[in-house]
């Protein structure tokens, strides 16, 4: 009797802590929800979203460009929801508890999945709206086309930074002291990567956070033949330039990288909110995805 | 009384976190100086940098000893006074690099200080539990909404701070200081 009891002992034991695990998760996941602030910035991404129509005259890309960084309000509403439970987790609990540290950030981590699912879903929602719209604008002719519409590989970076902006909240949440200084912080740090034209450079861009194509990439002087240059290249010259002519350059490879680069970033600010043991994991792995990811986007950049 | 506000101001430095702002303001510098390196305005980095400094401000009117310095005879308004001092200051050092560094038609510390006596005017009025948090939260919810709400009366109505920063400024300060016993 006793060897059978000593035999089962340990499948309980297994099972009691997924039961855990699955009910810490249900909590977090039920707290995070209950938040209004991602909800209100999902309504304002969608409605900043909806504003984008093609208009005559614009920038060549204007419209397609302006899709990407609708996404911010999401994203920033979605870290600061993420890094009020992970603040609350710097209450030391005992560490008889009947649950362990890294067992607590799982279930938060685990929990806040739901809001990639949110971004997953803003994804789909822009792709059936440029579809809705007949396509957007890129180029000018003789290198133009009016039904551009986002590659699944760039409609994959809103998922991945709906990764970043959970272990963005998770490290600040984890390692500043006070819940009210966040607010700053998380909204100067998505904010800034609205200015996408900031990190529009082929040089800079393989380092932005949100990384919106089309690159401008310099193929000939104003006095060009654009009638010369390939005919499946979108083009822009003057007076969108400062002088010559540009190619509009989409890359699905390009955004792919990107996203391991992504990857990469949200691993190491994942390693700042897990619990010691583990870390140097995500940090090792972090930080070989952002190099591959830095190194793959340079190597497909023409 | 202004003598104890004096004594008081060192240690109140001296327990301000000073981190999260000091990161903060290198990144603003940071993206000001990509904005002259992409040759762009920098109008929108600007407008980012008077909302997030000034969140950063009202934040700081969070004070962890409130309940243990209500029994100093010294009002709820001065110690926040002397928070806004402490934290302000820098804060408009910060906003004055990023005016020199950039050549954007935004210029001078109006928006920043219309901003952040809107932000404090609400951290007076709202109810105590969270009222640092909703004033840390009203520059960038204004700035937010400025980026959203399409052009019309609406949209003129929240970009105040932007075209009339001083009027902003003036209307929040009267209502600081009709909230001062609060």
């Amino acid at each position: 009797m006793s060897a059978v009891t000593a035999g089962r002992a340990p499948a309980p034991a297994v099972s009691t802590r997924s039961h855990v695990l699955r009910a810490l998760v249900h909590a977090e996941a039920r707290r995070m929800m209950r938040n209004p602030v991602p909800w209100l910035c999902l309504a304002l991404s969608v409605w900043g979203m909806w504003m984008v129509v093609p208009e005559p005259g614009e920038w060549p890309a204007s419209s397609y460009e302006a899709m990407n960084p609708t996404a911010v309000p999401l994203l920033f509403g979605i870290s600061l929801a993420v890094a009020v439970p992970f603040h609350r987790a710097r209450l030391e609990v005992a560490p008889a508890a009947p649950v362990a540290e890294h067992q607590r950030v799982l279930a938060r981590l685990l929990a806040a999945t739901l809001f990639v699912l949110v971004a997953a879903g803003f994804a789909g929602l822009v792709a059936w709206r440029e579809r809705d719209l007949g396509g957007l604008w890129i180029g000018m002719e003789p290198g133009r086309t009016t039904e551009a519409l986002h590659t699944t590989a760039e409609l994959s970076q809103f998922v991945v930074l709906g990764v970043l902006a959970v272990a963005l909240g998770a490290a600040l949440g984890r390692r500043v002291s006070r819940l009210v200084a966040l607010v700053p912080a998380l909204f100067v740090l998505w904010f800034v990567v609205m200015v996408y034209w900031l990190f529009g450079h082929a040089s800079v861009t393989p380092f932005s956070i949100m990384q919106v194509q089309p690159l401008v990439l310099e193929v000939g002087p104003a006095t060009a033949d654009p009638l010369s240059f390939p005919s499946d290249w979108l083009l822009v010259g003057e007076p969108h330039t400062s002088g010559g002519w540009a190619r509009q350059w989409v890359s699905g490879a390009l955004a792919w990288w990107h996203d391991v680069w992504l990857l990469g970033l949200a691993a190491l600010l994942l390693a700042a909110a897990w619990p010691r043991p583990g870390r140097r994991v995500l940090l090792a792995a972090g930080l070989a995805l952002a190099v591959a990811g830095v190194v793959g986007q340079h190597v497909v950049i023409p | 009384m202004s003598s104890v506000l004096v004594q008081a101001a060192l240690p109140t430095a001296r327990a301000t976190r000073w981190t999260p702002g000091a990161a903060l303001a290198g990144l603003l510098v940071a993206a000001t100086a990509l904005t002259g390196y992409a040759d762009r305005p920098a109008d929108l980095v600007l407008a980012i940098a008077a909302a997030g400094l000034a969140a950063t401000v009202v934040a700081g009117l969070q004070d962890p000893a409130a309940a243990l310095l209500e029994a100093l005879p010294v009002s709820v308004m001065r110690r926040r006074v002397l928070r806004l001092a402490v934290v302000g200051a820098p804060a408009l050092a910060v906003w004055w690099l990023l005016d020199s560094l950039s050549t954007a038609q935004l210029s001078g510390p109006g928006p920043l200080l219309a901003l952040t006596a809107t932000g404090v005017a609400v951290a007076v009025w709202a109810p105590p539990r969270r009222a640092v948090l909703l004033g840390a939260s009203t520059p960038v919810a204004l700035f937010t909404l400025h980026q959203v709400v399409p052009s019309g009366t609406t949209s003129d109505v929240i970009a105040w701070w932007l075209t009339d920063p001083w009027w902003v400024l003036a209307a929040a300060t009267l209502l600081c200081v009709a909230g001062r016993r609060r």
